[in-house]
């Protein structure tokens, strides 16, 4: 059984939460319900749970309050759950922290929730919650960190700016970083795309996508990319001209 | 050197004669360079502390040693003391001359028998500075009147290593005349030498010093710095040729000072450092030039002992010095020059120094063996430098040659420096046709970029024009735009499905229904409210409370919520700006539900007309009020203060376009009542 605590500032979030928790993940109890940030870090210091559902928006703070009001003295896995969220969306997918969009779909719950369920077998959590408070903390985005969760189930950090570039590999991402490291990402090549396009990233062809601190120089008559590190990579032509004037531009 | 020696021990060969006391004259007596060595007594007083009153007490014994007819080098200071016994036994006075060569001290005494000593002249190079005059004081008179006999004492003090020639002679007057003539002519030949000599090397200094003027090259330096040592050091030597106008007689030590380190500083400091900037050894040969440095670094630091050891009258030292030093660098000198002979290929001005001092050497070594039979080997070292002719040949061919290595530098020097000049003004014609080049090119550049820039500024003209007129528009689209934004709040729509989802899940449909059902028709009322720019109060009201029972149920009643509208005013006919009070309400809303005092957020809505075209609205909370609100900057305000702004800005645009007075002001209730909290928010809307 795993015990959870649900924080919500509307009651009625909280009982569909709830609600829908004793409907189809019978092996999730919960232990207590609370609806600000106080409450909740008063509730978890309390009652200990493993699985916390957290709200984003609540009167006297933020999830991530509760979150640093309560690590690492206790370990829990976190899920959030928003209704709406554009400004926190890149925080918690860069510590690849499950979040769940009101209202809530019977699928995506019971997905978060069967991967949570791995993770406390596993009994590894605190490297996330780390990365989520130091980039939650770092206002500087271009030097945040990135959790990666690979195709064994093991997860990596890394800091965005050792990457060199990450490519499509039909439902994976693969990522490689000027140190030379390959990492299969267990996650699709548009996730990362999409999160890394409000960064100093750049999208040269279909399937791959670079750092343009990393990029050395553009070979305009062969298409092609070479990077610091000495990798060549193709470009398409529109991209071509669209990337020299973002990076003269810069 | 033993074969030097065994060559030169010959002349020392002393033909004895028997020592006569007293010298008799008789009335024939009429000397001519008379030898007076049989009769002259002699006493050495090699402390220099005897006064005349012992001398003539103390007993003098005969020793012909003493006497020389050369140059001779005593290695000591020579104080001694000479006696002669004259006899007058003719009945005239007798009165002869006694010539004993030329000396540093000479004092001149005679003792009448059996009365005291008297001194009659004292005279000598070191004592004597009376100009020319004086080379006429070293006869000394020997009158005897007739029939009576006298004693003469001679005393002679010779401090320098080199002593004159000694050699007692008397002479009756006109032979002494005669004998002084014959003198005077060798010695002026011998000084007419030397004042040749100087007067060349004046001249070879004064070209060195006109050509450093010209051109600052440290050699010239060194050279006249080498040629001024030599003419100070001959203008010394001529010092000791008797019967010669002489320059320095008024400081007769000036002498010693300048002979053996003069010697040392010609050929050695002076010579070595002008061998070094002349050959430019630095660069080309840099070992060599490390030892040319050292070695005169140390001959100067000799030079100074040897000033030293003048200073304390010790002459012989520096003599010593000057032989070790002579003999000590003949090998490795020779070595040098073979070494820079065999250098000269690549470079031409070694060629020069080495004939230089080649000529030199061999001078100095033939000037050496010249002097080496008549003086002897220790005396000789001395004549090194003497201005034989041979020698002075040898100087002036090596100033020559040095004189001419210089010319041929200078050569050289201009030789490079014109090879550069042509190349410098090759370069600047190169420069001027290629400025000549870049300023056509960018003649054109700039005409090209002229007309262009004139183009492109009429386009921009024209551009600016056009965006001006779109401008006004597009701001008004854009605010629209964001007023819809502003006005559906995601964070609304999305928790408003949260709890209809939920109803549905607890199968409370009934409620479902209603909840659903206002939802759809705000939803509705907002895209239809957002296409307008004015509604009727009445739909404002509708909408408002449809909202608010929306955000009611959201919050399980923990809110309250009245519209108050004066019953004067004609709802469905006064017109209001769209979606202008919304923003205010949820702010309203959202403060109603964050103060912790109050259990239930209480919200109110007054409607009232102020004037006859002036209505007014009132928007109330009981929340933490805008100030706190805004100090505690609590999430999720941004979104509501964006809201709120926009509306501010949308209020001034329909100011603008309908010159209308719309007024907004916000007043946070605890200003007026410190108990009371909450804001308060007054909207007047003038009719038109």
């Amino acid at each position: 059984m795993i015990k959870a605590v649900i924080i919500d500032d509307e009651r009625n979030s909280r009982d569909i939460i709830a609600l829908m928790l004793e409907k189809y993940c019978p092996q999730i109890t919960i232990a207590d319900m609370a609806s600000d940030c106080e409450d909740g870090i008063n509730k978890i210091k309390k009652h200990r749970p493993e699985l916390v559902f957290l709200d984003l928006e609540m009167p006297d703070g933020t999830g991530f309050d509760v979150l640093m009001g309560t690590l690492p003295d206790i370990p829990f896995e976190a899920v959030f759950v928003t209704a709406f969220e554009k400004k926190f969306l890149h925080v918690i997918r860069f510590s690849d922290v499950e979040l769940i969009l009101k209202p809530i779909d019977k699928q995506s719950l019971l997905q978060a929730v069967s991967l949570i369920t791995e993770r406390i077998a596993a009994g590894n959590n605190k490297e996330r919650y780390q990365v989520l408070l130091e980039n939650f903390n770092n206002s500087k985005h271009v030097s945040w960190k990135l959790l990666i969760p690979d195709t064994n189930g093991e997860a990596h950090t890394i800091n965005i700016l050792a990457i060199d570039y990450l490519e499509a590999q039909t439902e994976n991402c693969f990522f490689r970083l000027s140190s030379g490291v390959l990492i299969s990402a267990a996650r699709p090549f548009r996730y990362y795309a999409d999160l890394f396009t409000s960064l100093r990233f750049y999208q040269i062809n279909n399937s791959q996508m670079v750092q343009l601190s990393n990029i050395s120089h553009v070979n305009a008559a062969t298409s092609k990319v070479v990077l610091k590190s000495g990798i060549v990579l193709d470009i398409t032509e529109r991209r071509q001209r669209d990337l020299i004037t973002k990076m003269t531009h810069r | 050197m033993l074969l030097l020696y065994c060559y030169t021990a010959e002349s020392f060969a002393i033909t004895d004669r028997a020592p006569v006391d007293t010298l008799i004259a008789d009335h024939t007596f009429a000397p001519v360079n008379m030898d007076l060595r049989p009769y002259i007594n002699t006493l050495a007083d090699n402390n220099g502390s005897l006064t005349i009153q012992q001398v003539t007490q103390s007993s003098f014994t005969h020793e012909e040693q003493l006497f020389h007819d050369y140059p001779k080098n005593n290695g000591r200071v020579n104080n001694c003391w000479l006696r002669l016994r004259v006899k007058n036994e003719s009945d005239k006075a007798l009165s002869c001359l006694l010539f004993a060569g030329w000396h540093d001290y000479m004092y001149w005494y005679v003792q009448p028998p059996g009365d005291t000593c008297q001194q009659l002249i004292q005279t000598g190079l070191m004592l004597d500075n009376g100009g020319v005059e004086r080379w006429n004081h070293y006869a000394f008179n020997v009158s005897v009147p007739a029939g009576q006999s006298r004693t003469f004492y001679l005393h002679i003090i010779n401090k320098s290593y080199n002593e004159s020639a000694l050699m007692p002679a008397l002479f009756s007057a006109p032979a002494f005349a005669q004998f002084r003539d014959k003198q005077l002519d060798v010695y002026r030949k011998e000084a007419a030498v030397i004042q040749v000599l100087l007067g060349m090397l004046l001249v070879f200094f004064s070209i060195s010093i006109i050509n450093y003027i010209q051109l600052p090259d440290r050699s010239y330096i060194y050279f006249a710095a080498y040629i001024l040592g030599l003419i100070l050091f001959f203008a010394l030597r001529l010092e000791s040729k008797p019967y010669q106008l002489s320059f320095f007689h008024q400081w007769p030590m000036f002498k010693y000072y300048w002979d053996i380190p003069g010697l040392l500083f010609c050929f050695y400091p002076m010579y070595l450092l002008f061998g070094n900037t002349f050959l430019n050894l630095k660069e080309r040969y840099p070992f060599m030039e490390q030892v040319f440095t050292w070695v005169a670094a140390i001959v100067g630091g000799l030079i100074i002992v040897c000033m030293y050891c003048i200073a304390q009258e010790q002459y012989h030292l520096p003599t010593i010095i000057y032989s070790y030093v002579y003999f000590g660098t003949l090998l490795p000198l020779l070595a040098v020059f073979l070494a820079l002979a065999r250098r000269s290929r690549h470079h031409p001005l070694v060629r020069f120094f080495l004939y230089g001092s080649v000529c030199l050497y061999l001078a100095c070594l033939g000037s050496f063996l010249m002097h080496v039979r008549p003086l002897g080997l220790l005396s000789a070292l001395g004549e090194l430098a003497a201005p034989s002719l041979l020698l002075i040949g040898g100087v002036l061919l090596q100033a020559m040659f040095f004189l001419a290595g210089l010319s041929y530098r200078n050569k050289l020097v201009h030789h490079e420096r014109t090879r550069t000049q042509e190349l410098l003004i090759k370069q600047l014609n190169k420069n001027k046709e290629l400025q000549h080049k870049l300023n056509e090119q960018l003649e054109e550049l700039v005409k090209e970029q002229t007309t262009e820039i004139l183009r492109k500024k009429q386009e921009l003209e024209e551009q600016r024009k056009k965006q001006l007129e779109t401008e006004y528009d597009k701001k008004l689209t854009e605010i629209e735009l964001k007023a819809i934004r502003a006005q559906i709040n995601p964070h609304f729509i999305f928790n408003c499905l949260n709890s209809i989802q939920l109803f549905v899940m607890q199968r409370d449909y009934e409620y479902a229904q209603k909840y659903l059902s206002d939802f759809s028709y705000l939803i509705r009322k907002t895209l239809d409210f957002s296409r307008r720019n004015f509604i009727s109060l009445a739909d404002e009201i509708t909408y408002l409370t449809t909202y608010l029972g929306l955000e009611k149920m959201r919050f399980e009643n923990r809110m309250e919520y009245q519209i108050i509208v004066d019953p004067a005013i004609a709802t469905a006919e006064l017109e209001i700006p769209a979606m202008l009070l919304q923003p205010y309400v949820e702010n309203a809303v959202k403060h109603g539900m964050t103060n912790p005092k109050q259990p239930t957020g209480v919200l109110s809505i007054h409607f009232n007309l102020v004037a006859s075209d002036m209505l007014e609205c009132v928007i109330a909370d009981n929340g933490i009020g805008i100030a706190r609100s805004k100090s505690l900057r609590m999430l999720p305000n941004h979104h509501q203060s964006s809201g709120m702004e926009i509306s501010q800005n949308r209020a001034e645009l329909l100011n603008k376009m309908y010159n209308t007075e719309i007024h907004i002001e916000i007043i946070d209730r605890s200003a007026e009542d410190e108990a009371d909290s909450g804001t308060i928010v007054k909207i007047l809307i003038p009719q038109l």
